[in-house]
């Protein structure tokens, strides 16, 4: 890749910056590649030694905040006419309705992504729950005079599925923990690029 | 290493490199190589946040034909020097009492 097309790629990858940031971001890499190239290097080794476009992307969209990222992408161009303004209070009563589902539907989306967890740890609890009552319906038994092994049975058996599954829960916790972090990354990414025009 | 500590130990590395003389981005890279591997992106978040820190301060001169950017370290970051050098001190105390452990 030479210069040309690396700055294209950066510039359309990262298009939802800044535009000073983004420039000044341009200008840093140009730089250096002018210093390596300086030093003898060739354009397409001088490139090639800053990595990848989408990894710099990566680590951008890790570093910067999704507040800053939004704001920008929503930031007006100008003023709002005296028209404009009206319409936007006229239409309260409609938008706030629609503003709140949308919020409300985001929400729930997050909240699914976390449903294996929930699952995991719904079983657990029951798992915990069932252990519980196992020993304890056994000693009330015991008191009556009855000596009944089944719900020893149910305690050593749901206590030892318990023990197991808390791993199972750990390990679905990490692994949702992981998908959110790439979920985040993900709509920062996407927040980075302009896609209108 | 941990990454809070790794991202304090670049910052006063980066303003090592300029603190004797003012330096450039390629050439901060260069001399902390022996020392610390530092990709370009990473550099450029320190360098922002020193400057927005107030650790340092950036000039753009012109070098056969182009613009280069000089940082310049202030006072505030020959502070932050001196204070991490405080720092280590102390830990290196610590440092000591555990290594000293046979």
């Amino acid at each position: 890749m030479n210069k040309k097309e690396f700055f294209a790629l950066f510039r359309e990858e990262l298009s939802g910056l800044p535009k000073d940031d983004l420039e000044e971001r341009v200008s840093f890499y140009e730089e250096i590649i002018n210093d390596k190239m300086d030093e003898g290097k060739t354009e397409e080794q001088a490139v090639a030694e800053l990595g990848s476009v989408e990894s710099i992307v990566e680590q951008i969209a890790s570093e910067t905040s999704i507040m800053k990222l939004v704001k920008e992408k929503y930031k007006l161009k100008r003023a709002l006419r005296g028209w404009e303004i009206a319409l936007l209070i006229a239409g309260f009563p409609l938008w706030l309705p629609l503003a709140i589902t949308f919020f409300v539907l985001v929400f729930v989306f997050y909240v699914l992504t976390w449903l294996l967890s929930i699952i995991a740890a719904s079983i657990e609890v029951a798992l915990i729950s069932a252990s519980v009552a196992g020993l304890i319906s056994f000693f009330a038994l015991l008191f009556t005079g009855s000596f009944e092994l089944a719900p020893l049975g149910v305690f050593l058996a749901c206590t030892g599925a318990s023990i197991l599954f808390a791993f199972v829960c750990y390990y679905a916790v990490i692994l949702n923990i992981k998908l959110s972090k790439g979920l985040f990354l993900g709509i920062k990414k996407s927040f980075m690029k302009r896609r209108e025009k | 290493m941990d990454a809070q500590l790794r991202r304090g130990l670049l910052d006063v590395c980066v303003l090592r490199a300029i603190k004797n003389e003012d330096s450039y981005g390629y050439k901060i890279i260069k001399d902390l190589k022996p020392v610390v591997e530092l990709s370009e992106s990473t550099l450029y978040t320190i360098l922002k946040r020193l400057e927005e820190a107030k650790m340092l301060v950036v000039r753009s001169v012109e070098f056969e034909g182009r613009l280069r950017k000089y940082y310049h370290i202030t006072n505030l970051g020959h502070q932050r020097i001196e204070d991490f050098m405080q720092e280590w001190k102390e830990l290196m105390k610590v440092y000591n009492f555990i290594a000293e452990d046979k």
